[in-house]
């Protein structure tokens, strides 16, 4: 039989000191449907999974002390995706979400799975990067807030430590004339892998004139990243014509593919730009009041 | 054909499928579900070398690793001279597919099974397959088809020159054949012409993508009598092939049925089984082996890439006057390709003069090609249905009147030289010209295309027994593999000819032991010839229960009519009895003669060739290449439909399978000729969102030497999809998209380069 | 006399020295294919192992009592099988 052990903590300190302490590979498991998979095919080995679903607010959504959403790291994406008000204030991060895997992945996968499992091209983490979340990492050294974009740094590699995973995830409070947006390009309809993946997150003035911004990337680099230059091509402007021109040729400089069996570069980099403007169009659309149901 | 279609109570009518709560809870059991007594696990090792001389191999360690009870290589078969022997589906050297079962000298494609071990736990035996050593020289590999014909490509077989050649070929060569069909003459033809296109087509090898893996449970018994559970097309051919292989008697082998889930083709043949049975010998114990998904694409056959280079030359009126080809079909590691009825399939539905079609059957460093639906078909008419369609903008011709133009008809001489009887494809065509489909106006920003496609359709051996149950039950059981729908069609015709309900009919599928020689299911077959056999059986024991009834009444045997399920006095002069029915006369069957059963074997001939028209609508996202199918009707000739929901069904499947090989289907290779995408998330076969609801709209033009008119119907619908929507996409851009898959990045780059 | 075609690269082709039209004396399919053993050695087997025959139009897979007539047309062609 293998070696393979599996702990159930109930607190956070039980389960750091089990983290700490395991003298072999250990993995958190949320909902398991990358780690499960991986463990299946082969490619991961763990002598130690420490189940986190049993730790108190892990799984859960509230509002903090500001007014903004607070989201258990291990809440499946379909309680997400039920929650209204979630839906109403960030409807980028719930179609984001809303597009891994299936409707029986979405049972089980949770947000710091998605993040932390640190695939260039998952779903939920350019919407997430472009809301300015906060991940609530616990750990050896107690607990410390970390913007999410710091948390992937290579492909299934993030910044956490051997004893340090993720509580909660805190979303900043939503100011008015605020919208968000994800698509993401694939082949089929569904059940594919982002061959370009984009977040954007805008706020506006009551002229549309976009006062903030914020803009990622998924699939074109080793990590998702931010592109701030994209972000201040829209900063100060209406989405006019040339503005949707400079925002293209922006995500496009930015995007940094490779040629894989997913996609080529010369592909990526032009889905990227034609991306960037149609997830722009829905952000601002729903700052403004606009809704136009699903964006994909 | 004797039953007329105003008669019909039973067949054309959609009654609840047999298998269905049992497949959707779970229950059914398939090759994988079997279980046995002390049963092992078998794998395999392979080859991760696309080309490569095998060395050695050290079976010592994993011999020796606790919990392994036995190991196998070639060693363990029998070397099989080179042997052309027709048994089962289509001409087969048995020492390919031995070769291909287990490699002997040499690995030729990546995933080439090198050996394998049973163990008491799956875990041990992956332990035991990492412990295996062996000792590889690396070969240069080659894949794509023309590649593999150049003069300095790796050569695969040192034995394999050039078939059909003249004068004989002396060098060893990747060409394994050449074969030609000429009509007429095609110089003179295109002389004539006064429009001609051409183009240049390739295509992809696409799996069969089966949701099934390959599996089997394979028991070798002590007394040298061998069980065996599998999961296949045809287990008459797993008995034939595992014997040969093996180097059994095939009285000794007992396969049985399974449920299946697909096949279209790629089960037509064996991987597994011989090595269980050796594995099961050597262990004494039964095996089990289960393909991984991954296993499948690496090690199981899938249809031929290929490049087609068409050339139609006709009239300004839209008379064909001449048409050429060449194909280039990959047979994988192995000589094999559908490279024939590729040849035989893109003109057959045309009425042609002049025709000159060349094609080769080049074998290269990848899993040996299998069956897929129509073989050979759907590639070559991808390219001569785009070709037809570039004619019809050049002409300025409607492309369903180009079609109608010179649409083959009955006593239409094709040009491999028989001749058309009995078809339905101007039926085809005419029930797309009233179609809704074809009438409504492409809508702003979609475009549409038309397509046609042909397959012959076989008929061959199959048995079915018919017997009536003490209760006055039916049971139908034939030696079919039901992979389709037969055992609903086989209980409605006997059902229809006995006069009874079909819930009073079940039907089975037999044992290799228990029911007599049956051919493998596939080739749109099972329907007509078993049906035939199914139907014969059931008027057999018509027969008979008149005959019990006349012993009954005491009256000759032909005063006596069977209707609706009962035995009547025929007219009052017979006598003033009352009807006995099939549960009265079975009640009585031992004083009467017996049991009351009927066997009957066939050798089918007159299997109805199919046609099929297919629409289809597309609206392309010119930013991201994104093809979206908006509509898609498919219609066909079906003969006479048993029951309509599986033959839609079959339309249906044929259709979304072209879908995914026209789209997105592909095998990628790296650098070293390793696959990188052998599972669905990379190897991307249609999700259910892809393709909308596939309207199977079906025409019966009936087949007279079928007593319900059957024509078979499931490969048809796979050959025209890719050319359809080819053809949509250049109706929607002004893009012709001449290499498989379409696949967006494909898209887009057509379309920055038309400007 | 019936006639019969071989279409190049059936292999046939190869046992006929390259001739692609013989008559051949037979009011069977049978006899026919023994009349081209005779003929032409290796053909015959060739034929009623790996190929499909069309007589008169209509494609036969195995069929010793098929039946000639004086002006039959047959055709040989891969035998085909299917998916």
């Amino acid at each position: 039989m293998s070696s393979l052990s599996y702990a159930a903590p109930t607190t956070v300190d039980e389960a750091v000191k089990l983290l700490a302490g395991a003298s072999g590979l250990a993995k958190v498991l949320s909902g398991g449907t990358d780690l499960l998979v991986q463990l299946r095919a082969g490619r991961l080995k763990p002598d130690l999974i420490v189940d986190t679903k049993k730790i108190p607010g892990i799984i859960g959504i509230r509002k903090g002390s500001d007014g903004g959403f607070v989201i258990g790291a291990a809440t499946p994406g379909a309680e997400v995706e039920a929650n209204a008000e979630l839906n109403a204030a960030w409807p980028g991060i719930v179609e984001a979400l809303d597009l891994i895997g299936s409707t029986q992945v979405q049972g089980r996968c949770s947000l710091a799975g998605n993040l932390c499992n640190a695939s260039p091209a998952a779903d939920s983490v350019p919407a997430l990067f472009a809301a300015g979340a906060i991940a609530v990492v616990v750990g050896g050294k107690g607990k410390r807030e970390v913007p999410v974009e710091q948390i992937p740094t290579g492909p299934g590699r993030t910044s956490l430590g051997k004893d340090e995973f993720i509580l909660e995830f805190k979303l900043p409070p939503r100011g008015a004339r605020s919208g968000d947006a994800y698509l993401r390009f694939i082949p089929r309809t569904e059940m594919d892998i982002a061959v370009v993946g984009c977040g954007i997150n805008v706020t506006l003035d009551e002229k549309g004139v976009c006062t903030a911004a914020r803009v990622a990337l998924g699939a074109v680099s080793p990590t998702v990243i931010m592109v701030p230059e994209a972000a201040q091509v829209l900063v100060g402007h209406t989405l006019d014509a040339d503005t949707l021109a400079k925002l293209d040729a922006a995500a496009q400089a930015a995007a940094k593919p490779i040629t894989d069996k997913r996609g080529t570069v010369e592909y990526r980099k032009k889905v990227a730009g034609v991306l960037a403007r149609r997830v722009a169009a829905i952000a601002f659309d729903r700052a403004q009041g606009k809704t136009n149901g699903k964006a994909h | 054909m004797n039953y007329v279609a105003s008669d019909l109570k039973v067949v054309g009518t959609r009654p609840v499928r047999p298998d269905g709560v049992d497949k959707v809870t779970g229950r059914a059991v398939f090759a994988a579900d079997t279980r046995a007594a002390g049963m092992l696990w078998g794998k395999i090792k392979r080859s991760p070398h696309a080309h490569a001389r095998i060395l050695s191999i050290d079976t010592s360690k994993a011999a020796a690793l606790p919990g392994v009870k036995a190991v196998v290589t070639a060693a363990d078969f029998p070397d099989i001279p080179s042997e052309e022997a027709f048994v089962g589906e289509g001409p087969m050297n048995f020492r390919d597919l031995a070769l291909n079962v287990m490699a002997r000298s040499k690995a030729l494609y990546e995933g080439h099974a090198i050996a394998a071990v049973a163990a008491t736990t799956q875990e041990i035996a992956d332990r035991a397959l990492e412990l295996i050593d062996v000792q590889y020289e690396v070969l240069p590999f080659v894949i794509d088809v023309e590649a593999a014909m150049a003069p300095d490509a790796p050569i695969l077989h040192d034995d394999l020159f050039t078939a059909g050649v003249n004068p004989k070929a002396e060098k060893p060569s990747n060409i394994a054949k050449v074969v030609t069909f000429k009509k007429g003459d095609v110089e003179a033809g295109f002389k004539d012409a006064e429009v001609v296109v051409e183009g240049r087509y390739t295509t992809q090898p696409v799996h069969q993508a089966y949701i099934e893996p390959h599996a089997c449970l394979a028991s070798y018994q002590p007394d040298g009598q061998v069980s065996i559970h599998a999961s296949s097309q045809g287990h008459f051919m797993v008995r034939a092939y595992t014997a040969k292989l093996l180097g059994m008697d095939m009285a000794n082998i007992r396969v049985n049925p399974a449920e299946i889930g697909g096949g279209f083709g790629g089960k037509t043949l064996i991987y597994l089984e011989p090595v269980a049975v050796a594995l099961s010998k050597k262990a004494g114990r039964p095996v089990k082996i289960q393909m991984t998904r991954e296993e499948v694409f690496r090690g199981s056959g899938p249809t031929s890439g290929a490049t087609v280079e068409v050339k139609i030359g006709a009239k300004k009126d839209g008379t064909i006057v001449a048409a050429q080809q060449v194909l280039k079909y990959q047979a994988g590691a192995f000589p094999g390709s559908p490279i024939g009825p590729g040849c035989m399939c893109g003109f057959a539905m045309y009425d042609l003069p002049n025709v000159d079609v060349v094609g080769y059957d080049v074998v290269s460093n990848r899993p040996k090609v299998a069956a897929y639906r129509a073989p050979g078909a759907p590639i070559t008419s991808f390219a001569v249905e785009s070709a037809i369609d570039d004619l019809a903008r050049k002409l300025g011709m409607d492309p369903l009147t180009l079609r109608e133009k010179n649409a083959a008809k009955n006593g239409t001489k094709t040009h491999y030289g028989p001749v058309h009887q009995n078809i339905g494809f101007t039926a085809v065509l005419d029930a797309v010209k009233a179609h809704p489909h074809w009438k409504t106006p492409v809508k702003d920003g979609q475009g549409r295309g038309l397509a046609v496609g042909f397959w012959f359709n076989i008929g061959g051996e199959s048995t079915a027994t018919v017997h009536v149950n003490e209760d006055g039950s039916v049971t139908v059981a034939t030696g079919s593999p039901d992979i389709g729908g037969s055992r609903a069609s086989m209980g409605m015709m006997v059902a229809e000819v006995l006069g009874i309900d079909v819930a009073r009919v079940k039907a089975t599928v037999a044992d290799t032991a228990s029911i007599g020689f049956t051919h493998l299911t596939g080739g749109s077959r099972v329907t007509f010839a078993t049906g035939m056999a199914a139907t014969q059986a059931a008027e057999k024991v018509v027969d008979d229960l008149k005959k019990r009834a006349a012993a009954t009444w005491e009256i000759p045997v032909e005063a006596v009519e069977w209707k609706d399920g009962k035995a009547y006095p025929a007219g009052s002069n017979a006598g003033a009895f009352e009807p006995l029915d099939l549960a009265a006369l079975a009640l009585k069957a031992a004083r009467t003669g017996g049991p009351i059963v009927a066997e009957v074997s066939v050798n089918a001939q007159g299997a109805g060739a199919g046609f099929g028209a297919h629409i289809c609508d597309v609206s392309v996202d010119k930013e991201t290449g994104h093809v979206t199918i908006e509509r898609y009707t498919a219609v066909q000739d079906v003969g006479r439909a048993i029951h309509p929901s599986y033959v839609e069904g079959q339309i249906q499947g044929g259709a979304a399978q072209g879908i995914g090989w026209a789209l997105n289907e592909e095998y990628i290779y790296n650098a070293k000729g390793q696959m990188e995408n052998p599972g669905f998330l990379d190897y991307r076969v249609p999700v259910a969102s892809d393709v909308p609801m596939i309207e199977a709209v079906l025409v019966e033009v009936p087949n007279p030497r079928h007593p319900f008119g059957v024509r078979g119907v499931g490969e048809v619908p796979i050959v025209p999809p890719m050319a359809a929507i080819g053809n949509a996409i250049k109706s929607a851009t002004g893009v012709r998209m001449p290499d498989l898959p379409m696949s967006p990045p494909k898209v887009r780059a057509a379309l920055d380069a038309a400007g | 006399m019936p006639t019969v075609h071989f279409s190049s690269g059936s292999g046939c082709q190869a046992f006929t020295g390259g001739q692609s039209e013989v008559e051949v004396e037979a009011t069977t399919f049978r006899r026919l294919v023994l009349e081209l053993e005779q003929r032409f050695p290796g053909l015959g087997k060739q034929v009623e192992e790996g190929m499909a025959v069309a007589i008169d139009g209509e494609i036969f897979q195995d069929a010793y009592h098929a039946e000639l007539k004086a002006g039959s047309e047959i055709y040989l062609i891969p035998k085909i099988a299917g998916g």
